[in-house]
């Protein structure tokens, strides 16, 4: 990008998205293929906040299929959309849900009929046919059941949004942090910028500004004098040597710590806890977590226990609700797009919530939002658009996917 | 890791961190350095993180998976290419300098500007290949085989440490030339042919010298160096490939 | 500040400087101890010998052209042929010649792809090879005195 980033004209409208994550690379794609124009900047490297971090699960939604059967249902779908645009991006290996004692197998009739309800296409499994699937599991094991996950490299697939947005004409400003909001006559008209690449501070200005900065959001809407419930809840994953598994393998009961193993590469990355934080930039890496991941990954594969470790670290999942809960699993995992002139506040919009896997779903919603706002009457095309290949985002020359 | 004290009122111990530093428009570079709390567990990268948020917010570093997944973390640490989220300060002394990734032109700061590593690559990527792990696992209806990820993260540390990029920018480079020779390996597609012209270039695998610093600095087991042997086996009229080795 | 563009706002390195290993001359980075393994020290040594060698030939060449001189030249250089310290570039230079020749195998052979993956455990044994072989000339060199 050789240009300064110019104010807005009245015949295209400007969106200055704040946050370089998932959602925010995904938005930029949405508008962009509106017409609308569009600047992101990220005061990191893009995806360094959480979306980088998880362990890289394309979520088939059977987790939540039955406490939670509206993300569920959202999960699955983004699923098959995201196969689609994104070719090259997953390992898809499906996954296994296993149920490994009788408390786990009184949970196996509501997750079966859960998934069902969902939409969810799942296969029963004998014990003796997991086995020869996945070796390496627990051979205790009571009963599995195959669903349709996969794994995606945590950076890489969301990459490729920004990519195309990029050569859609967006214009993407990576370690470029906003220090305050732009605030004139009771509407956000901009931000203020420190580029880090020159150390030098100015403002931004657009016509619309949205905050997709996931657990940041609250610290971002106050700079505009709102508040967003949002609670970071951050989770612990550690990363061992090995390829232990091709498929991903959940374990199969009400969502609990240590519960999922995802292959990555030749590593395996065993996941995850949860608590709540004020701050998200302020994450340890508790010890005991650490300690519990090995314990109950080895009680799906035993290998877990003996494995090399390679790194133990923490994310923030922002999610939405109020500070009181102290686990963070009570908390919805939907998506929320809220605009804020329902607080007063004109030309502001927050996006947020959600997972990795609804990135493209979550961007469609609020860019429905967003082109009603700005009177654009196009509809999101993303949901048939084929990305460009995540390369594609820094190399100029085209590339194709073999 | 916080700013706050330790438990029983003493300051933790510290680690003098020499940092890089640059930004367009200064007229070079410098060193800045900070005093920064070091425990047994503290990676390189929380420790610069530590900077960013406690010392001085205008340091800009690439970081994403902290797990060694995503290769954007790559920096020198006391001269020795290595990936910052898996580097533990503990074990590197009393001052611990760290520079951004060498033979590539700096951003800012610790930040290269990574799309001279993306232009080298062949036309052709492949990021999914035959998964080797577990050979004896049956994969379930409808899975012809497993897959799963190239495992080339596209960190540059084998660029910065390729003795040839020291003194030739033409040269294709470590990363590129595995990336090709994986294409051999497994086609998927791709006509050998158009490989093998792309390699033979006079920039190309006949450049490499066999220092195999790029293999000792690899992080993620790709092994360029045995793979641009390979290539230049096949190129010479033989047909070579190189077994995967498992990490461990 | 409110309104002003943002200088410099590309997100392009073109301008920034490059970090190349060493001191000043991008090839002194072949000798930094740090980070360096076996395969890089002796791609460095290797062509420390190289240049060793041509100089080499340039002064055995010159040194030859003496004998065109006549015999009172040529005792001259044999006199000083026989000194201890000559005879210790004479060794120096052995290693250099043993030291080119087999690395250079070992790259012939890793560099076609033959033995790639064993290229440490054939420095070493060439090495011991290498290392006996100079011993033995050694020996015989100043021996000769």
């Amino acid at each position: 990008m050789t240009r300064s980033a110019p104010r807005a004209s009245r015949d295209t409208p400007h969106v200055l998205i704040v946050g370089g994550g998932g959602t925010g690379g995904a938005l930029a794609h949405d508008l962009t293929l509106r017409g609308i124009r569009v600047t992101l900047v990220e005061r990191g490297e893009f995806t360094s906040g959480t979306t980088g971090r998880h362990h890289g699960l394309l979520h088939s939604g059977a987790r939540y299929a039955v406490n939670d059967r509206e993300s569920a249902i959202e999960c699955i779908e983004e699923n098959a959309i995201l196969r689609a645009i994104c070719p090259g991006s997953f390992e898809e290996n499906d996954g296994l849900f296993v149920a490994l004692t009788d408390e786990d197998m009184e949970y196996y009739a509501d997750f079966v009929e859960g998934c069902k309800a969902c939409g969810i296409p799942i296969e029963e499994l004998t014990p003796q046919e997991a086995l020869r699937m996945e070796p390496l599991l627990n051979p205790e094991l009571k009963a599995a059941v195959r669903v349709p996950d996969a794994t995606m490299d945590a950076m890489r697939m969301p990459l490729r949004f920004f990519a195309t947005a990029k050569h859609g004409g967006a214009t993407l400003y990576n370690f470029m942090e906003v220090l305050d909001l732009v605030v004139e006559g009771g509407a956000v008209t901009g931000a203020t910028v420190r580029d880090q690449v020159t150390g030098s501070e100015g403002d931004l200005h657009a016509d619309l500004v949205v905050n997709a900065t996931g657990p940041w959001s609250e610290k971002i809407a106050r700079m505009a004098g709102v508040d967003v419930p949002i609670s970071p809840s951050p989770g612990v994953m550690l990363a061992l040597y090995g390829r232990l598994c091709n498929m991903v393998i959940n374990r199969m009961h009400r969502s609990g710590d240590g519960d999922i193993v995802v292959p990555q590469r030749a590593l395996s990355v065993v996941g995850t806890s949860s608590w709540t934080v004020e701050d998200p930039d302020e994450l340890d890496v508790p010890e005991d977590h650490v300690t519990r991941m090995r314990a109950e990954g080895a009680k799906l594969i035993p290998a877990v226990a003996q494995a090399g470790f390679r790194a133990a670290w923490s994310a923030a999942r922002p999610l939405i609700g109020a500070m009181e809960a102290d686990s963070g699993r009570e908390l919805s995992r939907t998506f929320k797009t809220i605009d804020h002139a329902e607080d007063g506040v004109e030309g502001f919009v927050t996006i947020t919530g959600g997972k990795a896997t609804t990135l493209r779903g979550m961007a469609e919603l609020c860019g429905d939002v967003i082109s009603r706002k700005l009177g654009v009457d196009r509809p999101s095309t993303t949901r048939t658009f084929t990305t460009l290949p995540h390369t594609a985002f820094y190399a100029e020359t085209e590339r194709r996917l073999a | 890791m916080s700013e706050a004290g330790h438990p029983n009122g003493s300051s933790p111990p510290t680690r003098t961190f020499r940092v890089y530093r640059y930004k367009r428009g200064d007229p070079g570079w410098r060193f800045d350095g900070f005093e920064v709390p070091v425990g047994g567990r503290t990676t390189v990268l929380e420790a610069l993180r530590w900077i960013q948020l406690h010392r001085d917010r205008t340091l800009a570093l690439r970081h994403s998976c902290l797990h060694a997944s995503c290769g954007t973390c790559g920096m020198q640490v006391n001269g020795r290419e290595v990936l910052a989220c898996v580097t533990l300060a503990d074990t590197l002394g009393s001052t611990i300098t760290v520079e951004p990734l060498a033979n590539i032109p700096v951003l800012t700061d610790l930040v290269v500007d990574m799309r001279q590593l993306f232009e080298r690559f062949p036309d052709e990527i492949g990021t999914v290949r035959t998964s080797d792990a577990l050979p004896q696992a049956s994969p379930p209806d409808g899975i012809e085989t497993y897959e799963r990820f190239e495992d080339c993260i596209e960190c540059g540390l084998c660029l910065s440490a390729c003795p040839v990029s020291a003194t030739s920018d033409a040269y294709l480079g470590p990363a590129a030339l595995a990336a090709a020779q994986r294409l051999l390996e497994e086609p998927r597609g791709v006509d050998p042919e158009r490989i093998l012209d792309w390699a033979q270039d006079p920039n190309g695998a006949w450049q490499c010298h066999a220092a195999f610093e790029c293999t000792e600095a690899c992080p993620s087991n790709v092994r360029p160096a045995e793979r641009i042997m390979a290539l230049r086996g096949t190129l010479a009229g033989g047909r070579r490939t190189v077994a995967t080795v498992m990490p461990g | 500040m409110s309104g002003q563009e943002l200088p410099g706002i590309e997100r392009r390195g073109d301008d920034g400087p490059v970090l190349r290993k060493g001191v000043g001359i991008p090839a002194s980075g072949w000798f930094d101890p740090r980070g360096r393994a076996l395969g890089g020290f002796a791609f460095a040594v290797n062509r420390v010998t190289g240049l060793g060698l041509v100089v080499y030939l340039y002064l055995h060449l010159a040194v030859l052209s003496m004998l065109l001189r006549g015999e009172s030249a040529w005792s001259g250089f044999l006199r000083l042929a026989t000194n201890w310290l000559f005879l210790s570039l004479d060794v120096l230079l052995i290693f250099g010649i043993l030291y080119h020749g087999l690395n250079g195998i070992r790259v012939a052979l890793v560099g076609s792809g033959l033995v790639a993956d064993r290229q440490k455990a054939l420095w070493w044994a060439l090495g011991v090879i290498g290392t006996i072989t100079l011993a033995f000339s050694a020996l015989h060199i100043y021996g000769s005195r």
